[in-house]
């Protein structure tokens, strides 16, 4: 299952300059997305499952990749939640 | 007349260029050879157009609308959009508008139904294998996206008889062009899933044997195999494309080596495009500095 506005955010975050507007107020970006509460809270906290099972893995990778996260952590969270 | 002058298939992956000083020596060495010969092959054969076969890493296409099968038909088109990429030298890739245009014809003709774009960027999935082949020269690119990323996918089945579409495409185009195909991705790894990381060894060399064997077979593997096999091996269906227009005839396996490093099973191949036992169509290659290598 896909969350449009979720996989619609984390594909603009790919532009260098969304990205940095997304960097400096991630909340204004939510609203503009119109994410719901459990995915803001989810991507808070850096819910990697979560945000798994709602965008494509390449994506998911992407975003993670993007604020900083290494590939190990990355995929002990996958695995292990 | 155009003619195909080769098929080409090379492994792509972002750690390729982001973690390249991590990868192991005796590893570095065989994928820049691999990449080299791949390279050396398609100077040898003087190419004035490259097909490149590739997905689209969310470069262009979002979930907005997901082309199966994307031509760049355009004059030109740009170089990767992926930061970590900006050392890659060619910003602009000039395309081939004539050509890309008389294959999505040929294509519609024979009932086969492609997206056009007459810009695209051109991710790392086309650029690294350019960029490591350390071409003196690049060819004008026609890129030919296929979906392997964002399901549903082509079948293995569409992809091969893309192949054969392209095979006619180019003997039909009344210009004397010199076209190569080069599939990018593959063979087998997984991204952004709980199995990222995990390269199918076994996977890999058992599609390798089964190119040089009947495609039925080849498919039915496939068919099988892909859904469970990590999503980055999807892009199995690039190498299908390039088997598909080279006739079926199997291939030379340049090399094939799993890189844990890169998180890749990566593949090298160079499509043999006449029957095996008469004179090769395929450049000579003299100089060349890789042993054909043979999979245990």
């Amino acid at each position: 299952m896909r969350d449009y506005w979720l996989s619609k955010l984390f594909f603009d975050l790919q532009t260098p300059s969304v990205a940095a507007e997304y960097r400096a107020n991630r909340e204004q970006f939510f609203d503009k997305y119109s994410l719901g509460e459990p995915v803001r809270t989810a991507i808070r906290e850096d819910n990697v499952p979560f945000l798994g099972e709602r965008v494509n893995p390449y994506l998911l990778r992407y975003y993670f990749f993007a604020i900083g996260m290494k590939d190990p952590e990355f995929i002990r969270r996958l695995r292990d939640g | 007349m155009a003619s195909l002058v080769g098929a080409y298939a090379a492994s792509h992956g972002p750690l390729l260029v982001r973690e390249w000083q991590a990868v192991p020596e005796d590893q570095k060495r065989r994928l820049t050879a691999a990449y080299r010969e791949i390279g050396k092959q398609l100077s040898a054969a003087k190419a004035d157009v490259l097909v490149v076969v590739t997905p689209d890493h969310w470069a262009n296409f979002s979930l907005d609308n997901i082309p199966a099968v994307c031509i760049g038909v355009g004059e030109s088109n740009a170089g990767p959009p992926e930061p970590w990429m900006k050392d890659f030298p060619h910003k602009e890739i000039p395309g081939h508008a004539e050509f890309a245009g008389h294959l999505v014809e040929a294509a519609l003709r024979e009932g086969f139904e492609p997206s056009v774009s007459h810009r695209l960027k051109l991710d790392h999935g086309v650029c690294i294998p350019l960029w490591r082949m350390e071409l003196p020269r690049l060819p004008r690119i026609v890129p030919m996206i296929v979906n392997s990323i964002e399901p549903p996918f082509p079948t293995v089945r569409r992809c091969l008889e893309w192949g054969s579409v392209l095979s006619r495409a180019i003997k039909a185009y009344k210009a004397p062009l010199r076209v190569a195909i080069l599939a990018t991705g593959g063979l087998s790894h997984s991204i952004g899933e709980k199995t990222m990381g995990a390269i199918d060894e076994k996977l890999d060399k058992e599609c390798i044997r089964l190119f040089s064997g009947k495609s039925e077979k080849l498919l039915a593997y496939l068919e099988k195999k892909l859904p469970k096999a990590g999503n980055g091996t999807e892009e199995i269906r690039n190498w299908l494309v390039a088997h598909g227009a080279a006739g079926g005839r199997g291939f030379e396996l340049i090399d094939y080596l799993p890189v844990p490093t890169v998180i890749v099973g990566c593949g090298f191949a160079a499509w043999r495009l006449t029957p095996a036992g008469s004179r090769r169509a395929a450049p000579a290659r003299r100089g060349t500095s890789v042993r054909r290598r043979r999979i245990a």
